[in-house]
């Protein structure tokens, strides 16, 4: 048997097998039971060229097998190029949800005073007078205190008006320093209208420590609205009155549509009013028993949804309250 | 409160725009939420345009029997020929031309025009066109001493800015032009005018007839007496100053209660005294059941805690709040009895409340109006009185209780630095406070002025007056801590993971109120004087706030529809304060196996353990037997079906149980070393036994090693008998320790088959 001759008809023949048929008849007609090789294999009887004839076989064998793979690959190949699909065609359905706007909002607030070392506190809704009130240093005849602003239950007990109470709360039942946000639901007695809800959400802010001052405040606000508004926000206080700050401030930032200056948003002002904010009363310190002259505080509250309609540019407050699938799955 | 600027000017010599003052007020004083043009505007010489005129001549014009044309003098060469459409004046009249080129308020530019004929080289204004008042019924007549050709802005505000304000509660001294003007002139460092008004000669000695009998809800009451009084028009300048603050001008006497108001920021009142019972006021309560008509046509009930001014008979003025028709100032009054007093505010405040009525009088009483104002207030209105209405004065009276003192505090200009966080010279502070009006003594003692008595009581309120004027300059700071540490309590973390695993799910978070119109739950907590009975009721369920979205999406033709809500609920118990748990609610297409899937889903992402499902009574909103009690006060149902259409299938959890049930570590347990034997096991059971009773009696039997069964189907049909079941689970034998051998499931399985055979007679299926 001619090694060379049969080796060199071999790879011929490998190489012009066009499908896994062919190369399965050339397995047969150079491997296979009564192929030459394998009949001249049983009849050798010297070492020489049964080592000799055992590496061809092992040649031919791997020449098959890389020649089998090509194919296959070739195969799969012509396969995958006649198997095309519209990639513009939408992919399977997954209904994701979506968080409400004002949690995605509260989160972000939350996750801003968690930076900087502040607790969270979840205060209750009914509330009596005696926290949301007189602890606020808001003194029974207070205008706020009469029905036509509150939705009192009782005599005694109402509908928070303001996330305020829950300052109180936290101060009577820990000493200074207290550091704290708390955000939720507040009550008015007002008509829904594009602007106004009976029901709203508003963030509290409180810090009580040695050496606060309305300079750390606006520090503190202008981080937030820098984290809430973009970092070319800039802030200004504007003085003000409330019962439970003195001094009494509204904070505004810089409005985020025109860079301050000036457009429909901000009423050509090139500022916006965020809330309200400035240093704790006195009475207020005195009233959960801390000592004015040892500790100072600030304290701001703002609206949820004020800040969801401002930056999100949400045209009427009462679509956060639809829950319209079209609007909820925007944001 | 809106401010004419050029009366402001008449205070304190202002040299910058209004624009730059309200900037500057704005950040110390009062937010100022406009500045705006009344009348006509000042540009191009516009002012120039509008000229008094004298008429000489007037006749009907001859092809137009509505039009007079008249010859108008206005101190030129010639005078003009105008035609008016007005027939209240004649030859003699002196009155207000614009003249071609003049821009009349409004915008429009006035031309020489052909009018039927006539050329009408001008226009002859009315009131209305100039914005001084109302007043179309006829054109506007002048004082007759101007001089014709002289310009109208010469002799008032033809045209001006106007600030609007809005003054906090606690700055009642910023509601008078006056006070404003002390402001500004404490801002700016300029010199402030003295208060306006000096009292004219008064020509006689009648005497007064007012008791106070209620110093407490009336601390002063200064009463005047004015003879001859000769109702009739203000003058243009007092017409444009009321105009220009907002109020209408209606006759001299009672425009100049509004003007001192406006001036001095103590409201007035001026009754007719021929009207009053015996001549005499007496400052009382109401006595119950008694009632009178204010002046703006109401009949209003008083309450005992009304504070009213009454004559011999009955009241005539709630007082500080409005008068009273009966003894109005009319066209036909000739004594005049002016109030120029102070009034408490709490009182005030309350019996507006109560009446539902307030006016620019008790808007300043409520806040609280200096009592040592209503003698400055007295001597304005009457130099205005005798001026303007020709009156006499002939008597007066000034009734005073206890004034109160003015308050002493002793301030640290370091401790304003403190809590400012800003350094300010101390004799900064000093002078910025003396300008506000307040006496500095050496020792820092500071005694506060009159005006400011109410609102600054405590250092801490000096301090303020310092930071208000220092704003800009405060600097951006932390707070320089000690103790430092934020993170969410366990319970907030496991509400922000359920919000997500339930937003993962694909449920849209919603807000829903928790004011409602109806709850299940008879107990629920009512709000007695609701806004509106939609909002007349605290929740103790979410569930229906859902309900209501999920008709607003079916409605609106949204698919898919799923939602969540975590919120409170108000659940009324012996305490003060309803317990105001947190509740997780869903509302999700797909009926019950997706709602309970969902609960499964969210104690799984808990690592909470599976709960029972045990089948619940009737709840509710819910369909009567699709509905199961889910842990500790939960539950997890159908909608019932006459809510809405379809299969909607709802839960609500309370947080805190979720929360207790969460696991916060979790602990390793080997289900990877030693592979579990799966089977597939299918028992016939009665159609009435619970698949979770097989599975919790299979777990008895088997113990640890059985891994998991779970339902993977149910079977009815013609193979069984009526009133029978199949249910095959999907069964893993396993355990921690070793691989089971099949002989050991093989025991396992047994162990299950007879449990169930002797507890539910149930049958292997093979």
């Amino acid at each position: 048997m001619d090694v060379e001759k049969l080796e060199q008809e071999a790879a011929s023949a490998l190489e012009q097998a066009g499908s896994l048929e062919q190369l399965e008849e050339l397995r047969v007609r150079f491997l296979g039971r009564s192929s030459e090789l394998k009949l001249a294999l049983r009849e050798v009887r010297d070492r020489e060229s049964g080592m000799s004839l055992n590496a061809l076989r092992q040649r031919l064998e791997a020449a098959l097998e890389e020649r089998r793979s090509a194919l296959e690959r070739a195969e799969l190949q012509h396969k995958l190029m006649a198997d095309s699909i519209d990639v513009t065609l939408p992919g399977e359905s997954f209904s994701e949800g979506h968080l409400h706007l004002i949690t995605q909002i509260r989160r972000e607030v939350e996750d801003i005073f968690l930076g900087l070392g502040y607790m969270i506190v979840d205060g209750r809704e009914v509330e009596t007078t005696r926290y949301n009130f007189d602890g606020l240093n808001m003194p029974a005849w207070h205008p706020a205190r009469l029905s036509g602003h509150s939705l009192f239950l009782s005599d005694d007990v109402l509908l928070r008006t303001e996330t305020s109470p829950s300052q109180i709360r936290v101060m009577e039942a820990q000493a200074p320093p207290v550091y704290m946000i708390s955000p939720g639901r507040v009550y008015r007695r007002d008509t829904p209208d594009a602007t106004h809800s009976p029901v709203f959400h508003q963030v509290e802010g409180l810090a009580v420590d040695r050496g606060i001052s309305l300079a750390d405040l606006k520090g503190t606000l202008l981080h937030l609205m820098r984290a809430l508004f973009g970092e070319k926000r800039e802030l200004r206080f504007r003085t003000h009155y409330f019962p439970f700050t003195e001094p009494s401030i509204e904070p505004d930032v810089s409005c985020h549509m025109c860079d301050g200056a000036g457009c429909p948003v901000c009423k050509q002002s090139g500022w916006i009013e965020m809330g309200g904010a400035g240093i704790v009363d006195p009475n207020v310190l005195e009233f959960v028993g801390y000592d004015p002259e040892q500790v100072s505080g600030f304290a701001f509250g703002l609206g949820l949804e004020r800040i969801a309609l401002l930056r999100h540019r949400v045209p009427d407050i009462r679509l956060l309250w639809e829950n319209d699938l079209r609007f909820s799955r925007q944001f | 409160m809106k401010v004419p600027f050029s009366w402001l000017c008449e205070y304190v010599p202002l040299e910058v725009s209004p624009e730059q003052l309200a900037e500057r007020l704005a950040v110390t004083s009062a937010e100022v939420e406009r500045v705006f043009w009344r009348g006509v505007e000042d540009s191009e010489g516009n002012f120039d345009n509008f000229r008094v005129g004298r008429v000489l001549e007037a006749g009907k014009h001859p092809n137009a029997d509505r039009l007079q044309l008249c010859k108008v003098d206005l101190g030129e060469a010639e005078p003009r020929q105008i035609v008016c459409g007005a027939w209240n004046f004649g030859a003699g009249a002196t009155v207000a031309v614009g003249l071609p080129g003049a821009v009349v308020p409004g915008g429009m530019k006035l031309e020489r025009v052909k009018l039927r004929g006539s050329v009408s080289e001008g226009m002859i204004m009315s009131e209305r066109e100039l914005e001084l008042s109302q007043d179309h019924s006829g054109i506007m007549l002048l004082p007759d001493d101007w001089e014709p050709g002289s310009r109208l802005a010469d002799h008032f505000a033809l045209g001006e800015a106007i600030l609007e304000l809005e003054v906090t509660g606690n700055r009642p001294d910023l509601l008078a032009v006056y006070g404003l003007a002390r402001e500004v002139a404490a801002l700016y460092k300029l010199e402030l005018a003295p208060p306006p008004g000096t009292d004219p000669e008064l020509v006689g000695d009648e005497p007064v007839q007012v008791s106070v009998e209620d110093f407490a809800g009336c601390p002063r009451y200064v009463g005047r007496l004015f003879h001859d009084v000769k109702i009739g028009a203000s003058p243009p300048w007092l017409k444009a100053r009321l105009s220009g603050a907002g109020m209408r001008p209606i006759s001299n006497v009672v425009d100049v209660t509004n003007y001192v108001m406006l001036a001095l920021g103590n409201p007035l009142h001026a009754f007719d005294l021929d009207r009053l019972a015996e001549s005499r006021l007496i400052v009382r309560r109401a006595h119950s059941g008694e009632e009178m008509r204010t002046l703006d046509g109401v009949d209003r009930k008083l309450d005992p805690r009304d504070l009213v001014i009454a004559d011999a008979a009955k009241p005539m003025a709630v007082a500080g709040i409005m008068g009273g028709e009966e003894s109005e100032v009319a066209d036909t009054s000739s004594s005049i009895l002016l109030e120029s007093a102070n009034f408490e505010p709490v009182g005030i405040l309350e019996s507006s409340e109560r009446l539902k009525l307030r006016s620019e009088g008790s808007n300043r009483w409520e806040k609280g109006v200096d009592p040592y104002l209503a003698g400055q207030a007295a001597e304005l209105a009457s130099e205005l009185i005798v001026q303007l209405a020709g009156a006499h004065w002939v008597g007066q009276t000034d009734i005073q209780g206890e004034l109160p003192a003015r308050p002493v505090v002793h301030f640290r200009p370091e401790r304003a630095d403190e809590l400012i966080g800003v350094s300010i010279p101390a004799e900064e502070q000093r002078g910025l406070l003396e300008r506000f009006g307040f006496e500095v003594a050496g020792d820092w003692t500071v005694t506060v002025p009159t005006f400011r008595a109410r609102d600054v009581t405590r250092e801490i309120d000096l301090v303020e007056e310092i930071a208000r004027v220092h704003l800009d300059e405060v600097p951006f700071t932390l707070p320089a801590r000690r103790a430092m540490w934020g993170r969410l309590t366990r319970e907030q973390r496991l509400r922000r993971r359920t919000e997500d695993v339930l937003s993962g799910l694909g449920f849209v978070e919603a807000y829903t109120y928790s004011l409602v119109d109806s709850d299940p739950d008879e107990n629920a907590i009512h709000l007695p004087d609701p806004l509106t009975a939609e909002h007349s009721l605290l929740r103790t369920t979410i569930l229906g706030g859902l309900i209501g979205s999920l008709e607003r999406n079916l409605d609106a033709g949204n698919e898919d529809v799923a939602l969540f809500e975590i919120a409170h609920v108000y659940l009324p118990g012996k305490e003060e304060l309803p317990a105001e748990p947190v509740r997780i609610a869903g509302l999700t297409w797909g009926g019950f196996a997706r709602a309970k899937g969902a609960v499964e889903a969210l104690y799984r992402a808990l690592a909470a353990p599976t709960p029972s499902f045990e089948p619940a009574g009737e709840l509710p909103y819910l369909h009567p037997l699709r509905v199961a009690r889910v842990g500790e006060g939960g539950w997890v149902g159908e909608l019932h079906p006459e809510l809405a259409e379809g299969e909607w299938g709802a839960f609500e959890l309370d947080l805190s149980a979720l929360a207790e049930l969460a696991q916060d570590v979790v602990v390793y347990s080997d289900v990877i070393s030693f592979p579990a034997v799966k089977q597939d096991l299918s028992f016939v059971v009665a159609e009435n036994v619970p698949a979770g009773e097989l599975i919790a009696a299979a777990r008895e039997a088997a113990g640890a090693d059985l891994r998991a069964m779970e339902v993977s189907d149910v079977y009815r049909g013609s193979q069984l008998a009526e009133g029978q079941k199949s249910i095959t689970f999907a069964v893993a034998f396993q355990s921690p320790e070793r691989t089971l051998s099949d002989t050991e499931a093989a025991a396992l399985r047994e162990k299950i088959v007879q449990m169930l055979a002797e507890r539910f007679d149930a049958t292997l299926r093979s």
